[in-house]
């Protein structure tokens, strides 16, 4: 489904991706984890089209999709909930999910609409209320309410744990799990928490210092040396 | 002249000044820039609107000829003036404004000279005559009012009911997100360029036939707007509406009591007072803001 070949991105200077390689499948969560500054959330807003990528490139369902705008890469249907709780918060919660795939057709929206008010039934009952009233937890089933408001055929979940109390991070990305199951949803997962990432996932990217460091099933990852030199600073 | 006389002096000045801050409202909230050149662009329309009138003698034609005169020369500035400096810092896009506003001055003056002309009113100006005198409110003063009115619900129906309105303030809002929803940003922000010049060009019309047209004529019109802009909060709409009228009153009485020199005076008291006291305006969202 999605395809990264050779994806490099820097800032002046700073080499913050050098030669990533990864593929996404559809209907399964995949996870990258690694430190803080191994370049997960520049990859994913390279994915969005927030960035532009030095060399390298990114195919979506056979297409080149790196360069292009994020506008563009959206209709296309991948969706990106940026780190940080991604909500406009002068919005009420109902017009923050109507932005959301504003170019589908009225059924279209109207579907993910009830689709989204049934996985999120809190999002239903504040409807009305800024979306600033929400808490954190709320804000964050905002924010991937209005990704998925888009259709999306990929989703990208950049950090959904910052910041979130442990229980209701295990139930938001369960329910991104079934989805992904159920639905035929692809799903990339950024995480600095690999325990968290890694039990929802089925396979996982290690990224250390902008590189591709390990790849493997969530199993082999969280048994595996490389992860623990990176996380504990063990190992060779 | 009674205090009630002067007050009923005001409304329709205060609408529009409330006009022309809310284009300069429309422009902050989709560029994070005052335009200082938005009074510039009204008075050019204006005079645009003014040989459409002579040639045609139709009043209509001359303000739907200031509408779509001020759409175009404000999406001129956006494209051509605004977008370039983008990169750049805050202040290198406001003094690009002042550019404008200088180059349109001057424009103007080569094109129509600087002799004051007079832009006949369409209703009469003469105030209303009732209980044995004539009161400080004329027909004209009615269609200013009505007009304003008018276009300010027409605003806050598109902004507050329709999926346009939703696109064009998640754009102000945040960018970033409305990219990543889908909305096409860069459009909504031409947009918003060229919606504030019509609303612009109808608050120059309008307030054409009260005073002599020149190319500096406007310029008590750029401080009393952006008075009311800023201390409405420039995110808000109904700061502008507010706070326009409300120093269309204030403006009516310190020239009815004083001297009508002083209502510039007034303007930028008030304009330090809110900056001394409350920053980020009355009506505002944020509730930081730097000055």
């Amino acid at each position: 489904m999605l395809r990264i070949e050779n994806l490099s991105v820097s800032y002046g200077a700073i080499q913050a991706l050098n030669d990533v390689s990864l593929e996404v499948p559809p209907g399964r969560v995949t996870a990258v984890i690694g430190a803080n500054g191994a370049g997960k959330s520049t990859l994913m807003r390279t994915l969005a089209g927030l960035e532009k990528p030095q060399s390298g490139q990114v195919i979506f369902n056979g297409e080149v999709i790196s360069g292009r705008k994020p506008e563009d890469i959206v209709r296309m249907g991948i969706a990106l909930v940026p780190e940080g709780r991604s909500t406009i918060s002068e919005l009420s919660v109902e017009d923050n999910l109507k932005l959301g795939g504003m170019w589908r057709s009225h059924a279209q929206r109207n579907a993910s609409l009830t689709r989204v008010y049934s996985l999120f039934p809190i999002l239903k009952e504040r409807h009305h209320m800024g979306a600033d009233t929400l808490s954190g937890g709320e804000r964050q089933q905002l924010a991937i309410g209005r990704a998925l408001m888009t259709g999306p055929q990929l989703l990208l979940l950049d950090e959904p744990s910052l910041g979130l109390a442990p229980l209701i991070v295990t139930q938001i990305l369960e329910l991104v799990a079934l989805m992904a199951r159920d639905s035929g949803l692809a799903v990339l997962l950024v995480e600095q928490n690999a325990t968290v990432a890694l039990r929802i996932a089925r396979t996982g990217v290690v990224l250390n210092l902008g590189e591709v460091a390990g790849s493997g099933t969530s199993a082999e990852l969280l048994a595996s040396e490389e992860l623990r030199h990176i996380y504990l600073g063990t190992g060779s | 002249m009674t205090f009630f006389d002067h007050l009923l002096g005001g409304i329709a000045s205060g609408s529009v000044i409330a006009l022309m801050a809310i284009a300069l409202v429309l422009v902050w909230r989709s560029t994070r820039v005052v335009n200082f050149a938005q009074v510039g662009q009204a008075m050019f329309t204006t005079f645009l609107a003014l040989a459409v009138y002579r040639g045609t003698g139709n009043w209509l034609i001359s303000l739907i000829a200031a509408i779509l005169a001020g759409a175009i020369l404000g999406l001129i500035v956006h494209f051509l003036v605004m977008r370039p400096v983008r990169r750049q810092d805050g202040s290198g896009a406001i003094i690009a404004t002042f550019g404008v506003l200088i180059a349109l001055q001057a424009s103007a003056s080569m094109i129509w000279g600087v002799d004051p002309q007079a832009y006949p009113p369409i209703v009469d100006i003469i105030g209303f005559e009732a209980f044995g005198r004539t009161w400080p409110f004329s027909r004209y003063d009615v269609l200013v009012l009505g007009v304003t009115v008018l276009l300010v619900l027409l605003l806050s129906v598109v902004f507050t009911r329709t999926s346009l309105g939703l696109r064009m303030r998640a754009s102000a809002f945040n960018p970033t997100v409305a990219r990543l929803s889908g909305v096409r940003v860069s459009q909504m922000l031409a947009l918003g360029w060229a919606l504030a010049g019509s609303i612009g060009a109808i608050a120059g019309v309008l307030i054409a036939p009260t005073f002599s047209v020149t190319p500096y004529s406007f310029d008590i019109l750029l401080i009393l707007a952006f008075t009311v802009a800023v201390i409405g909060g420039l995110d808000s709409l109904v700061g502008a509406v507010a706070f326009g009228i409300g120093t269309g009153l204030v403006l009516s009485l310190v020239s009815g009591y004083s001297d009508s020199g002083n209502a510039s005076i007034v303007a930028l008291v008030l304009l330090a007072l809110n900056l001394l006291l409350k920053p980020e305006g009355v009506f505002a969202h944020h509730h930081s803001r730097s000055v």
